[in-house]
């Protein structure tokens, strides 16, 4: 009996053995599995855990006109950040937020939406520029409030504001677009150039972003630092812009409802100010814009977002016969002697066409068409010239090429041609068009910055000038094979358009010695005056609908004996040049004058 | 009188499995080590208290070790006696802590009778079936089987999921080495199996979604499959090598939840790798295979089902904490035994061990069967 109760114990007791050989084989074996087998992903999931990171924003570059005034610098801000990577948990801390800083409902559901996005342990930035009292009311509430942090961060600073508003643009947080095509850009926190300056030069601004690791517990709070790549700061911009020539720019021609203006120095093509009113605060921008402010720039009807110095196409006017004769006199068409008859009006088969003067200008030379603005002069010499030169020399002096390549929401004006009419109009050319081109109407458009580039070619002696925003040194531009005596002559007309009592811009002169402009007017219709119109005697649009009114231009330059400023002016709906004219003298005078501060 | 009696004491000592002992005190240093940096160095921490706790409890269990078998045989019942009364009373005097009513607070010690529980039943069902001759009819099988349901019906209303297991498997075992038919092994199984759907139904929300949360931990990740999840992470993290004595990042870090206690197998994989986990591993199969050779050598019915019961109850705890922290069976809450932060678990293993020693101290003596039936 004992013996057979001692065996079956005892098989049964090495059965039970072999069943825990067997279960410590297979600890042994997921242990294995476990640490070795699957070890590197584990050790990839433990260094998740436990390393954050988190990107530094590179300071962005400060932008300087060419007195090293600052045009857009960085402030010192406060931003509250979130560290986690439980998104659900995101919604339910941002509700505990807004119970104690102001936290407008589009952001909460951007955070959260950002939040979802983004893998992982990453930072996001729930709201920027905290006031002190917000501040102190998150640090206070910090232990409600998981992940949340106080970063000190900066802000863009626009010391000029609406004066530097469209040639500086403004940052804002970057487009999903402009995030899927550079990944860089969704860094949170990081602000990209929109339109003007900051855009033009974003990639130097910018500057490359750093980032710090750092170790975190399992309730997200920071242990310590384990490594940081500094950010590398944006490379700072010097302009060529003179900001006290822009401000007071800005304030002459906030005067007009809808303008702009642009001031080249032909030394070395720098573009001293580029002004376009009515303008916005582009201070509003990198806090993020509300949607009221954003309402009434919207839908302002003089286009305030619209930098219209580079972006407004407008036929040019009268502001265009400056090439046109100097066409003629190299083509050979005229000599400076070549007289011309001017009823007050030109039929072109049985069109008629008139001149600006009703009456007539008499018989006229070069010089005398281009300070009194004759119109029938320049009919007649253009129908000989042809529209192919024309527009070869329109070409050459800059219109139609926009002046500064890759500049954010630059146009380009249109230089019309044959084959360009076949193309887009599907006629032929007529002599009625080359007509129309000769004194800038038609399909002829330009901006102002390719009226002034226009200008400042002529006035420098007929040199390929290029416009430029950035350095300061002299440049010296390569000849475009101009006769100097015809740039010469065209340049003396100019100056007797202002200074000589029969011009058109007489009443408008700068009438300090030494400091005189020269320049030529324009005046660019918007639509046509109809027969009736004309025959109830109204060839000026001072009375009609602002809409309607002619635009007035100037192109001009100063000093008349030594030019160095060069300006073009577009005063939008001014129904006639006088607008303008005293725009370029005031801020062709000012010019002179800072120039003269500057060398004392 | 006393100097024979201090003698054979003496005698006795020296005749003690110091082996055991020395495996022991080296299991529970590598805990002492492992809660040092699961305070982050601090000794004092859980360390300290830790080493207290198993100096006394290797008094206790020398002085179990001591106590002649024979005494032990007949004050078994009064043992479990007493454990299943402790056990009933958590019910009422018992407070809530850790999601269950599993302590009793004696004021200098917080007992847990379910821990002691596990060795009373081994003694009671041992005297039990010493009793017994091969082969026992069925009738004779319900007042054991009582033994174990009575404590384990009282451990699930806790709720304590990882006690039950023990009860059921360490019992279960002692039956099959007293020779219990297989067929009603086996009939028990299907029963249990067609019970199922209806114990289910009894199980807590938490026990069910700790079982649901252990076929598929990802499913929950932040809630209930965090702590497995995070666990698996720790101990694969550590590789071969590991990462070095007090360099685990997770436990380190707060990712490893209860690092201290029913997680601490974790800590030591990670930090010391697989290397670390197979020393101690080793540890533990080497004490089974001491307690197995008392088992074979004993001489008595009583001695060597109380030694295998005791070595068997010890293997179920240090395999289904291993087991669990690596997401092989549900988290049900059972400590590392002599590593684990905690008192009672090291009390009652090292009072086990005191009963496996005083069996190998006896493993010569006769023990005659009980004339008395039960009692």
């Amino acid at each position: 009996m004992i013996d057979k109760k001692d065996t079956q114990f005892l098989r049964r007791a090495l059965f039970l053995g072999i069943i825990q050989i067997g279960l410590v084989i297979i600890l042994l074996g997921r242990m294995y599995y476990l640490q070795i087998f699957e070890g590197s992903y584990y050790r990839l999931l433990a260094e998740g855990n436990r390393i954050a990171t988190r990107p530094l924003v590179p300071l962005r570059g400060q932008i300087y006109d060419r007195n090293k005034i600052p045009l857009a610098q960085n402030e010192t801000s406060f931003r509250a950040i979130l560290l986690t990577d439980k998104k659900d948990e995101v919604e339910e801390t941002l509700n505990t937020l807004s119970d104690l800083i102001s936290l407008p409902r589009e952001e909460k559901e951007e955070t959260i939406r950002m939040a979802r996005k983004k893998k992982g342990l990453d930072s996001l930035i729930i709201k920027d520029n905290l006031t002190w009292e917000e501040v102190s009311a998150i640090e206070l509430h910090a232990s409600e409030l998981p992940g949340v942090s106080i970063e000190v961060g900066s802000r863009r600073k626009y010391p000029l504001k609406l004066e530097g508003a469209h040639l500086l643009g403004y940052v804002s947080s970057p487009s999903e677009k402009e995030q899927e095509e550079d990944p860089m850009l969704t860094i949170s926190g990081l602000k990209v150039g929109k339109g003007g300056v900051e855009k033009f030069y974003d990639r130097q601004l910018r500057g490359i972003p750093g980032h710090s690791a750092f170790e975190v517990n399992a309730t997200r709070k920071i242990v310590r630092e384990l490594h940081q790549t500094p950010s590398v700061p944006g490379e700072d911009i010097h302009l060529t812009i003179d900001a006290r020539l822009q401000d007071y720019a800005q304030d002459v021609l906030s005067n007009y409802e809808s303008a702009s203006a642009v001031v080249i120095d032909i030394q070395t093509g720098g573009i001293l100010a580029l002004v376009s009113v009515p303008a916005f605060d582009p201070n509003l921008f990198p806090q993020g814009i509300s949607h009221k402010d954003w309402g009434q720039l919207r839908d302002n009807p003089y286009v305030p977002m619209t930098n219209k110095a580079i972006s407004g196409l407008y036929p040019p006017g009268s502001t265009i016969k400056l090439l046109v004769a100097l066409a003629a006199l190299q083509s050979g068409v005229i000599n400076e002697d070549t007289p011309v008859h001017c009823p007050g009006y030109m039929y072109i088969g049985n069109h008629k066409f008139h001149c600006y003067r009703k009456e007539g200008h008499g018989t006229v030379n070069v010089s005398r068409a281009i300070s009194e603005s004759c119109d029938v002069f320049f009919y007649e010499v253009a129908k000989k010239v042809g529209i192919e030169t024309l527009s070869k020399v329109f070409t050459d002096f800059g219109i139609g090429l926009g002046g500064l390549e890759g500049f954010p929401h630059l146009k380009k004006g249109l230089v019309p041609t044959k084959t360009w009419k076949k193309e887009k109009k599907k006629t032929n050319w007529t002599v009625s068009d080359t007509i129309l081109t000769s004194i800038g109407q038609g399909y002829m458009l330009a901006t102002p910055l390719e009226l002034a580039v226009a200008t400042a070619r002529l006035v420098a002696g007929g040199k390929r000038l290029l416009p430029r925003l950035e350095g300061q040194e002299s440049s010296s531009f390569p000849g475009m094979g101009y006769n100097e005596a015809y740039l010469k002559l065209i340049t003396e007309a100019m100056d007797e358009t202002v200074n000589k009592p029969t011009g058109t811009a007489f009443r408008n002169r700068i009438q300090v010695a030494g400091k005189e402009m020269g320049g030529k007017t324009g005046t660019s219709q918007v639509r046509r005056i109809s027969m009736q119109e004309r025959e109830a005697g109204l060839t000026k649009t001072f009375h009609l609908p602002w809409k309607y009114r002619e635009h007035g231009l100037f192109v001009g330059f100063a000093p008349v004996h030594a030019p160095r400023y060069v300006i073009a002016v577009v005063v939008e709906h001014a129904g006639g040049p006088a607008l303008a004219i005293q725009a370029a003298r005031d801020i062709l005078l000012q010019a002179q004058l800072l120039e003269k501060d500057a060398a004392s | 009188m006393t100097m024979d009696f201090l003698f054979s004491h003496l005698q006795k000592v020296s005749r003690l499995n110091w082996g055991i002992f020395f495996i022991l005190l080296l299991v529970a240093a590598v805990g002492w080590g492992l809660l040092i940096s699961a305070a982050g160095g601090d000794f004092h921490h859980w360390a300290f208290k830790q080493v207290v706790r198993f100096i006394v409890g290797i008094t206790i269990m020398f002085f179990l070790a001591l106590i002649d078998l024979r005494w032990w045989l007949h004050f078994s019942y009064v043992f479990y006696g007493i454990a299943l009364f402790l056990l009933g009373g958590v019910e009422f005097l018992g407070f809530i802590g850790k999601g269950g009513q599993r302590w009793i607070d004696l004021y200098i010690i917080q007992l847990q009778p379910s821990e002691l529980m596990k060795i009373a039943l081994v003694m009671a069902l041992a005297r039990y079936f010493h009793s017994q001759s091969s082969p026992i009819p069925f009738y004779k099988l319900l007042f054991p089987l009582f033994l174990i349901i009575a404590p384990v019906l009282l451990v699930l209303r806790q709720p304590d999921l990882g006690t039950a297991m023990i009860l059921m498997m360490g019992g279960g075992s002692l039956f099959f080495l007293a020779g219990v038919s297989l067929w009603y092994f086996g009939a028990a199984l299907l029963v249990g199996g067609a019970c199922s759907p209806i114990l289910w139904n009894f199980l807590h929300d938490y026990q069910k979604k700790r079982i649901l949360t252990f076929f598929d931990p990802t499913q929950d990740l932040l809630k209930t499959g965090y702590h497995i999840t995070q666990s698996k992470i720790a101990l694969g993290s550590g590789g071969f090598w590991g990462k070095g004595y007090m360099q685990g990042t997770q436990a380190y870090l707060n990712f490893l939840p209860e690092k201290q206690t029913d997680f601490i197998f974790t800590l030591l994989c990670e930090e010391w790798g697989f290397v670390g986990g197979f020393f101690l591993l080793s540890l533990y199969v080497l004490l089974i295979v001491m307690g197995f050779r008392i088992t074979l050598t004993t001489q008595n019915d009583f001695g060597r089902f109380v030694a295998a019961g005791m070595t068997m109850t010890f293997f179920l705890y240090a395999f289904i904490n291993v087991a669990m922290v690596m997401g092989l069976v549900p988290v049900v809450g059972v400590p590392l035994p002599l590593v684990s932060y905690g008192g009672t678990a090291m009390l009652t293993i090292l009072m086990g061990f005191g009963f496996l020693l005083s069996v190998g101290l006896h493993r010569n003596i006769k023990i005659p069967q009980l004339s008395i039936g039960v009692f």
